[in-house]
């Protein structure tokens, strides 16, 4: 079978369960059941459940990393009672708010009550299917995923703001500007240290993007534009210091106050969603996705599903930067951050992608060694 | 959005206790702020009245639930004099020995709810884990964390154990320790003095004018502690600065307490070693009988007989962990106080919030009343 891919795996799965219900049937139904047609459109479909089931239970997981990693920084142990060392705590914090029932104020608007957070984590969700995770499991060569990703990211202040509103509350609705003041102040440093990223490697495509730093990782040669990058991803991810939107000293929980039960749920798993996201992004873009650098022996990459591992093992040690960043900085003030966002952030983005360009057009980097390939 | 008011409290996070600060705001910006206090009023002054003077001690732990043992001594000096008792020297370490840990237990407790405020989550683990050792020493003496009924009208109820002096010293050194560590935490972060330098400043001027005491006063750059300017216990023998800065500002607010622990655990050097090196009585003699006994109070029928004591009028003032809190007791000469009287620091504080809020931002309102020290125990009693 040679290397496996996610796609490979699942039309292999999909055309063992099309013989089997195709043996069943009469003839004239079997050649329907077992035809091309069908079984890849079943394997697509395979495809996206193990897309959405390994998302989610990576999002549950990352909880329950980010947990016990605030419990260490604070001379804690974190949750330890549900399962091992508590891996089973957010399973069982789930089904709790799962069996809760859904409390909407008398005042507030049904309609963008109700979609707010649906919308959040659908559009959260959907990222998911066009990032790649390692060589061949991804939806395939899309040429345009690192932007197709970035502008699914970015509808979210949308939805956060219509959820706000439609509360009917004055601190969801602070919240909610907070929310959509922010994200806006940090699209464009976000959107300009990825230019940086897409002008080196010469693509759009998170792959191709992946492949461009064999010989280098981007973080070094592009220092600037990963700094500028993670803390604009704060920023849009809504994590300390940059959580003001649900500033809970002063703003109870922002633009959630008002959610309960499962639409709670909706909004914590899309936070830890674009978290998620916003660690696999950093991962792809600047440390090398699931690649090593050449001189690791080839034994630490030639084990099964070896590009996951240390995809997964990368993105768990960058989120892991953010929770201590999370552990041990103070909150800004909105103010503040606007002011740092617009005039510290946009220019030190510029600035990046003069670099990238400066890279590009010098072909070679005495350190870094030679760009692959001309850029764009 | 237009402007709007809006409730902060009774339940939210900011409060820190029972009450509700309403703010008119124009977006992000306070125009107008207005404290509404007396959720947590239990009539503890009415409810004295009809205790025995021993019995007051336990109200005075409800006063203010993380400085119970100021507030008893608050009130035992007042009875004392009322009473026309000298307690014994001992005992007067002691009470100085408890206000001290105390300041302590309660500026740590204040630390982990400030940086809570202004988002810093560990700290506030921090802050708890230190206290508990505080709490711990408290609960070898008087067998209680939280509510202590441990003074007396008198003395205190019993004596320090074998194991106290070093058990203190440990805990003294390790919290000296701490401190270094709290301060690299919030005085090393670039965000901490963005978000707290010249915020609700409140110049001397100002604070004298609304009655503003404690830490709040000190940081405006006045000197004024009742532990020098109007010694009670003992506090004339030990040696130690007043704590003062001059931002009047949160900054300032945090420096002064600070700085506070570090004087605290240098009088608790010296109090110690005495204590260590003076064993004696901790009650005194010649008593009252009703008074006399520490753990077994006569029974409730005594209080209904009519008796003559000397009748009398006590005052007194202690420099409380939040403030200057004053006590007046009126004794008419019968087992419980006539009248008793408290005033409160943190109401008065709390009481001037418009002159230290308006101008700022909803985003600093955290941290404003957090440098406050809002204890609503003692403002509501």
């Amino acid at each position: 079978m040679g290397q496996a891919t996610l796609y490979s795996v699942s039309y292999w799965i999909s055309n063992l369960i099309a013989t089997a219900i195709g043996s069943i049937l009469p003839a004239g139904a079997r050649t329907v059941v077992t035809s091309s047609d069908v079984v890849t459109g079943f394997a697509v479909l395979i495809f996206a459940v193990v897309i959405l089931a390994a998302s989610m239970l990576n999002t549950i997981m990352l909880i329950w990393w980010e947990r016990k990693l605030l419990g260490r920084f604070m001379d804690r142990r974190g949750a330890m009672h549900v399962g091992y060392a508590g891996l089973l705590q957010n399973f069982a914090d789930g089904f709790k708010l799962f069996r809760k029932n859904t409390v909407k104020p008398r005042e507030a608007d049904a309609l963008g009550f109700y979609l707010g957070p649906t919308s959040y984590m659908v559009t959260s969700l959907a990222i998911f299917g066009i990032l790649p995770i390692s060589s061949g499991w991804d939806t395939g060569a899309l040429p345009l995923t690192l932007l197709l990703a970035l502008a699914i990211f970015s509808f979210a202040p949308l939805f956060i703001f219509i959820s706000a509103w439609s509360s009917n509350n004055k601190y969801s609705l602070m919240g909610g500007m907070r929310s959509a003041a922010q994200m806006i102040a940090y699209e464009v440093p976000l959107l300009l240290a990825v230019v940086a990223v897409v002008i080196v490697a010469g693509s759009f495509d998170l792959n191709t993007i992946v492949y461009e730093q064999q010989n280098y990782w981007f973080w070094g040669p592009l220092f600037l534009a990963l700094v500028v990058f993670v803390a604009a991803m704060l920023a849009e991810m809504e994590r300390i210091p940059f959580d003001l939107p649900e500033a809970e000293a002063e703003l109870v929980e922002g633009w959630n106050t008002e959610y309960g039960g499962m639409l709670f749920a909706f909004f914590m798993l899309s936070d830890y969603l674009r978290a998620l996201v916003g660690s696999i992004l950093v991962v792809l873009l600047f440390l090398g996705g699931w690649t090593l650098p050449s001189w690791v022996p080839s034994a630490a990459t030639s084990f099964p599903l070896a590009g996951i591992f240390w995809f997964m093992l990368k993105t768990y040690l960058v989120f892991g930067l953010f929770v201590w960043i999370r552990a041990s900085l103070p909150r800004v003030r909105t103010d503040q951050l606007l002011r740092v966002g617009w005039n510290r952030m946009i220019p030190l983005s510029l600035l990046s992608v003069f670099l990238a360009a400066l890279l590009v057009t010098a072909k070679c980097l005495p350190v870094f060694g030679c760009v692959p390939s001309p850029g764009i | 959005m237009s402007e709007m008011w809006i409730n902060m409290g009774p339940q939210h996070p900011m409060t820190h206790g029972l009450w509700n600060l309403r703010v008119r705001i124009d977006g992000e910006l306070i125009l107008d702020a207005d404290p509404e206090m007396g959720y947590l009023h239990r009539g503890i002054e009415k409810i004295s009245e009809d205790r025995h003077y021993n019995e007051v001690v336990t109200l005075m732990d409800r006063c203010c639930y993380v400085a119970g043992l100021a507030w008893e001594h608050l009130y035992v000096l007042a009875s004392e004099k009322a009473l026309h008792i000298t307690p014994p020297e001992r005992a007067e370490y002691i009470r100085m020995m408890c206000d001290e840990f105390q300041r302590i237990g309660s500026h740590i407790m204040w630390y982990a709810a400030f940086v809570q405020d202004i988002g810093l989550m560990s700290p506030f683990l921090y802050g708890m884990r230190d206290r508990d050792l505080v709490l711990d020493l408290f609960q070898s003496f008087s067998g209680a964390r939280l509510t202590y009924e441990y003074m007396r009208v008198g003395g205190v109820r019993n004596d320090l154990p074998p194991t106290f002096t070093g058990h203190a010293r440990k805990i003294l050194d390790w919290l000296e320790q701490r401190f270094r560590e709290y301060d690299q935490l919030c005085l090393g972060s670039a965000i901490f003095h963005k978000r707290c330098d010249n915020l609700g400043v409140l110049k001397a001027n100002d604070c004298v004018t609304h009655g503003i005491t404690g830490p709040m006063l000190r940081s405006a750059g006045v000197k004024r502690d009742l532990r020098k300017d109007r010694p009670y216990a003992r506090y004339d023998a030990v040696d130690f600065d007043v704590a003062v800065a001059d931002g009047a500002d949160v900054t300032g607010r945090y420096l002064v307490r600070m700085e506070e622990m570090r004087q605290s655990i240098r009088i608790l050097r010296q109090v110690v070693d005495w204590l260590e090196q003076h064993p004696g009585p901790v009650m005194a003699d010649q008593l009252p009988r009703w008074l006399g006994a520490p753990y077994a109070p006569v029974g409730r029928e005594g209080y209904l007989l009519k008796r003559n004591y000397a009748k009398g009028v006590g005052f007194s003032s202690v420099e409380e962990p939040h403030g200057e809190a004053q006590a007046y007791v009126v004794n008419e000469g019968s087992e419980h106080p006539y009248r008793v009287k408290f005033r409160s620091p943190v109401f008065a504080n709390l009481a001037a919030v418009r002159q230290y809020l308006v101008g700022y931002r909803v985003a600093d309102i955290p941290p404003i009343l957090g440098s406050v020290d809002v204890c609503v125990g003692e403002v509501d009693r």
